[in-house]
């Protein structure tokens, strides 16, 4: 979608609030949610419907709410949608429920988890990729409906294959539930093509991004 | 069942967003009450989770990847080719690190990372993604003007250096490896890792100084 959060090359911007050194957590509530997010299991919360759910917030809400509170109106919004919690529910703060809770995890088993939340995103395909390493490509011109991966900066430029990867989980499949493999590559744009002359003639820019995507130059 | 509808989820939204308390620490709480009553979570996991991510898994441990990469050229090797299963070696993987790519600074080039449509990081490896990392503006401005961008973290880059920008819009997570710094030699491992700071991972740190971070 043409949303707020495709916020590559936006100007306006001031400067960045530079921090060196390493803060988990500013506030408790930043911890809790990402504690939540690593157990709160929600059955149709894929990685690109919950990435999805975050771009629908409202463009003056998405510039303006903390990090981890769009974090928690995605999960909410989602569960809402999987019919978990209402959202007369969500509201309250109560599903006037007691379930039974699962058992309490100590740091060593948190530690054994997180290691296990390892995944490859890879897909076989039977389908031989398009593109190979070295070619030129042209990117799609227009957006779509829904969540994809393709940044509005990046449309209808031509840049370089740089490498393949196989084939991935497509994210706009994804973001509907579904696992679908297509090829993935990551292709390399010069900073002028993307930028015109105000940009240094040796930068590059670069993005990993599906075949569907792209089309031969 | 979910039905994965944009508009419905920007409905649902909007009714969320004027309804529940503004405060982001109470709709947590709410997230937090809902979710420990209908028995996904217990308040303790939420603890260990916590803590696991505020004591042990963080940028130290990219920082021994990368002193490890400067002291040994076949895990340097590994790494480049294959990041992934590189820092399964050492028991690092986690988060967001099952697709990973190394990539090295030289002389000639810098490597600089963003995710320009969310704030996508590699979680396992460097923990919890700094705030500059997820801001607007970073994430608007570093693909346009990455040397302007460098210069607010004090890094200059001349000229004649390239800039390479990755911004990681699949499942693939970038790790940058600085430069060893000169005068380093014969140094442990762990006086290496003591000198990574987390924006040299990133791209937005260049020359390492010999003082510990």
């Amino acid at each position: 979608m043409d949303g707020t959060h495709d916020l590559g090359g936006k100007q306006g911007f001031g400067p960045i609030q530079v921090q060196h050194e390493y803060l988990a957590f500013e506030h408790y509530w930043e911890g809790r949610m990402w504690a939540l997010a690593q157990t709160t299991r929600n059955p149709h919360l894929t990685i690109d419907w919950f990435r999805h759910l975050v771009e629908c917030l409202e463009p003056q809400a998405y510039l303006t709410m903390p990090y981890f509170e769009k974090w928690a109106m995605a999960h909410l919004a989602g569960l809402t949608m999987s019919e978990v919690f209402t959202t007369a529910q969500i509201i309250e703060g109560t599903c006037n429920k007691t379930n039974e809770r699962p058992p309490d995890a100590t740091l060593e088993d948190v530690l054994v988890s997180a290691r296990n939340k390892s995944r490859t995103f890879q897909l076989k395909s039977t389908i031989a990729p398009a593109f190979k390493t070295g070619d030129i490509v042209h990117t799609l011109s227009h957006g779509k409906r829904g969540h994809t991966r393709l940044p509005g900066y990046m449309r209808a430029r031509q840049g370089k294959i740089l490498s393949h990867h196989g084939a991935h989980s497509f994210a706009d499949e994804g973001a509907k539930g579904l696992e679908m493999a297509q090829h993935l590559y990551t292709v390399v744009f010069s900073a002028r093509e993307l930028w015109g002359n105000e940009a240094s003639k040796i930068d590059t820019v670069s993005a990993e991004l599906w075949e569907s995507y792209l089309v031969s130059a | 069942m979910a039905n994965f509808d944009s508009d419905e989820a920007a409905k649902i939204h909007r009714h969320l967003h004027a309804h529940m308390p503004s405060d982001p620490a109470l709709r947590i709480k709410a997230l937090e009450s809902l979710a420990v009553e209908h028995g996904m979570v217990s308040p303790k996991t939420l603890d260990a989770w916590v803590e696991a991510y505020s004591e042990h898994i963080g940028p130290k441990r990219g920082a021994l990847v990368v002193a490890k990469a400067w002291l040994e050229p076949e895990f340097k090797t590994h790494l480049l080719k294959d990041a992934a299963s590189a820092i399964a070696v050492i028991g690092y993987e986690g988060h967001a690190t099952g697709d990973l790519k190394a990539v090295e600074n030289s002389e000639n080039s810098h490597n600089l990372v963003v995710c320009t449509l969310c704030s996508c990081y590699p979680f396992g490896l460097l923990g919890i993604s700094p705030p500059w990392y997820r801001s607007a503006a970073y994430r608007a401005r570093v693909v346009r003007e990455p040397r302007k961008v460098l210069t607010e973290f004090g890094v200059n880059v001349p000229a004649s250096v390239a800039v390479h920008v990755w911004d990681s819009t699949a499942e693939l997570r970038y790790l940058v490896i600085p430069q060893r710094p000169a005068g380093t030699d014969n140094w442990s491992q762990e006086a290496l890792a003591a000198i990574v700071t987390r924006n040299s991972m990133i791209g937005t740190d260049r020359d390492l100084s010999l003082e510990t971070v």
